[in-house]
């Protein structure tokens, strides 16, 4: 297991030269490597040559406010080679001046527009260097949320969207208000007749600085904030979040607790991905499935409000633990609304499998070529789909799951990666997911609840850690969870000072990680199967823009 | 044929009844039998607009229009352009970036009209009301100071019968417009 772990920190040592990484720990499941900001790309590319893939990049603000010294972190997935476990590899450099890695690595391309909004820093050779977050039509902030330097609003307004330059093409503007009852995003299509050569998103319409709004608060008390990333992935936004505070603070969260959020993960994956399920249905104009989808998840919601007093499974997840149990008659009910939502599951699948006009509407529709996949990093069922197994439940096993490495979860994955692929990716999850809940529940440990006086176990933490590195000032406290939400897998790193308050709280959903894969899914369909294929991804707005 | 029936009985709507013991299909059944006869009033055309709810407004909305609550028995209509809508829903708090989309949509819609302001987020900025001139949110996050509200939902969000409960009085409150017109 130590080898393993290893393998990886070799890897880097072997592309540098090994002094030149500052610093390498490992524990809580991520391995933490410091490098010098110009070593930080190549640390990176090393890395990922050797098998790990990128995950997330994100930045804090490493000097007083307006701080022009900045942390920048490059979370990569490191994939187990023969221990069942994989390890997040944690790549942070300190400085003023850095190389964008998405000159060489596709997939970081939005984070590190993300990170050039949120601090002002210009990443040197960063392939489209658009404002993100900003739209400047809206008007700019006065400074860079984060770091606090003075922002300079552009010279103009504009936000170009080329197209390809194909003969006879013309542009569609879709949005940001959309016809269904769905989020807000601007879409350009570039069409020649009806076939899209090229389409390009602009989000961030639901940009509410989370992140922002987190800072200088009490880590166990931003939970409602958590909650409000996105409302059918809460509990899933909110396992990541806790277990990163849990890390970084030395928590050690009860069994029982750990198993009751795996239920409500699981319960939200079931209620999350009906939406979908209908959702495909209503965009192929079969409305007799998807009106049974829908009264499925309603079923599905009212069940949660029974277990956990809100229909999104909120309130419940805390700092340490969870704050009510599922009790015996809890259990039992559960049980039996699973036990009848199955079974309307099954007729409702024949109804919507066994009609040709569905099947023709959505097979080989929407297809994301596996090498397109890769190149984006994309993440969650949408990979899955294109037979790329990436189940942080499995990979990186968290919360109950690395207890219950007995009864691993099933990875469904099919090959074609178009939208009837998603569709049974989808439908295989909800049944492996009330699986799971069956066995969470058959196999409940007994004991506490939550992890008492957090406080107390704060103060320990950072008396041990400052022990560990009394050689420099005061570092923050650092944490990395992750989660995998019905979307795909999410990740948030919390850097902490010693008193449990927040001074960075950086977060990524699975829709971030994978809005740039609907781009390329439409390419060559026609502009009304655009709903259909979007819906197939069923990307969340308010997820991406945080 | 038979599978097709058998779903059909399956999934029933909801029985509606000042009788029930849940207090906002209570409330829903109340408002109904006190509507008037206008077609303002029992014929409820709706837009939704997100301004930056964490899309849990918008997901109410669609199982207002499932086959349990199934809103369309009671004349309320989801349409897809605020040009055709009586009844505007905005879900917030308002975005910087979101709050030309949630004027405009405003201008587009003919009078009367009438907005529901949906959820904490759009009420009252919740919950980022406590923090002072975030860099991301438009003035205090309340849709009340971008556009005039006629009916305020709170909840986080609220359920599909509490937005029906909600979208009714709109459509009372329109009724109510279009007489002072005339």
């Amino acid at each position: 297991m130590e080898t393993e772990s290893r393998k990886f920190i070799q890897t880097v040592e072997r592309a540098l030269a090994p002094h030149r990484i500052k610093e390498s720990i490992e524990r809580d499941g991520c391995i933490f490597v410091e490098v010098a900001p110009a070593d930080l790309v190549s640390a990176c590319t090393a890395s990922m040559s050797s098998g790990a893939i990128f995950d997330s990049a994100f930045v804090s603000a490493a000097g007083p406010i307006p701080s022009d010294t900045f942390t920048l972190y490059y979370l990569l997935r490191a994939p187990a080679v023969s221990h069942p476990m994989g390890r997040m590899l944690v790549i942070h450099a300190t400085g003023k001046t850095f190389s964008a890695l998405s000159s060489s690595v596709n997939a970081a391309l939005w984070d590190e527009r993300k990170i050039m909004d949120l601090t002002g820093l210009k990443l040197a050779g960063i392939p489209d260097s658009r404002p993100l977050i900003f739209h400047a039509e809206s008007g700019m902030p006065h400074a860079h949320p984060v770091g606090g330097r003075h922002l300079t609003p552009p010279a103009s307004t504009d936000y170009p969207m080329p197209g390809t330059g194909a003969h006879g093409e013309f542009e569609v503007s879709v949005g940001p208000v959309h016809a269904g009852i769905i989020e807000p995003g601007h879409f350009r299509f570039h069409v020649v007749g009806e076939q899209i050569n090229k389409l390009e998103a602009r989000l961030f319409y639901m940009h509410r600085g989370i992140e922002k709004a987190a800072e200088g608060q009490a880590a166990s008390a931003i939970m409602p904030l958590i909650e409000q990333i996105s409302g059918d992935e809460s509990a899933a936004n909110s396992i990541a979040y806790c277990t990163a505070v849990e890390r970084a603070l030395g928590i050690s969260v009860p069994p029982r607790a750990e198993s009751i959020r795996a239920i409500f993960g699981e319960l939200e994956r079931i209620y999350s991905h009906l939406a979908d399920l209908g959702g495909m249905p209503t965009d192929v104009g079969f409305y007799l499935s998807a009106s049974r989808f829908a009264a499925m998840r309603e079923d599905m919601m009212r069940l949660n409000q029974r277990v956990s007093q809100s229909r999104f499974l909120r309130g419940r997840i805390i700092v340490g633990g969870v704050n009510a149990d599922i009790d015996h008659q809890m259990q039992g009910i559960i049980k039996h609304a699973l036990a009848d939502f199955l079974q309307r599951l099954d007729n409702v699948e024949r109804l919507t499998l066994g009609n040709s006009t569905f099947l023709d509407r959505v097979f080989l529709t929407g297809v994301v070529s596996k090498r397109t996949a890769l190149d984006l990093a994309v993440v969650g069922p949408a990979a899955r789909a294109g037979e790329i197994s990436c189940d942080l439940r499995r990979a990186l096993p968290y919360s109950a799951y690395a207890l219950t490495t007995v009864n691993a979860v099933n990875e469904p994955l099919e090959k074609n990666s178009d939208v009837l692929s998603r569709f049974n990716v989808k439908l295989a999850e909800v049944k492996e997911s009330a699986r799971l809940i069956r066995w969470l529940i058959e196999h409940m440990p007994a004991g506490p609840l939550n992890a008492d006086a957090v406080e107390a176990a704060a103060h320990s933490a950072h008396a041990g850690k400052t022990g560990a590195s009394s050689s420099r000032a005061k570092p923050p406290l650092l944490g990395v969870g992750w989660a995998e939400a019905p979307r795909g897998g999410c990740t948030f790193l919390v850097e902490l000072n010693s008193k449990g308050v927040i001074k960075r709280l950086a977060g990524r959903t699975a829709s971030f990680r994978n809005w740039r894969s609907a781009e390329k899914a439409v390419l060559g369909n026609i502009v009304p199967d655009f709903p259909l294929i979007n819906k197939s991804l069923n990307l969340s707005y308010a997820g991406t823009d945080m | 044929m038979f599978d097709t029936l058998r779903t059909l009985l399956e999934f029933y709507p909801d029985h509606v009844s000042e009788n029930s013991t849940d207090p906002d299909v209570k409330e829903v059944a109340r408002l109904l039998k006190m509507r008037p006869l206008s077609p303002f009033a029992r014929s409820i055309h709706v837009r939704m607009v997100d301004a930056g709810s964490p899309n849990d407004v918008e997901l109410e909305e669609g199982l207002m229009v499932s086959p349990r609550v199934d809103a369309e028995r009671f004349g309320i209509h989801f349409v897809a352009s605020p040009r055709h809508a009586d009844v505007l829903i905005v879900s917030g708090p308002v975005t910087r970036n979101a709050r030309i989309g949630v004027l405009k949509s405003y201008e587009a819609m003919a009078e009367p009209r009438a907005v529901v302001a949906a959820g904490d987020g759009a009420c009252r900025g919740w919950p980022l009301h406590e923090i002072k001139s975030h860099y991301a949110i438009a003035d205090s996050g309340c849709v009340k100071d971008v556009i005039p509200v006629d009916v305020s939902v709170l909840g986080s969000p609220p359920n599909p019968y509490q937005l029906l409960a909600g979208i009714l009085k709109a459509g009372m409150i329109l009724d109510q417009k279009s007489r002072q017109k005339k």
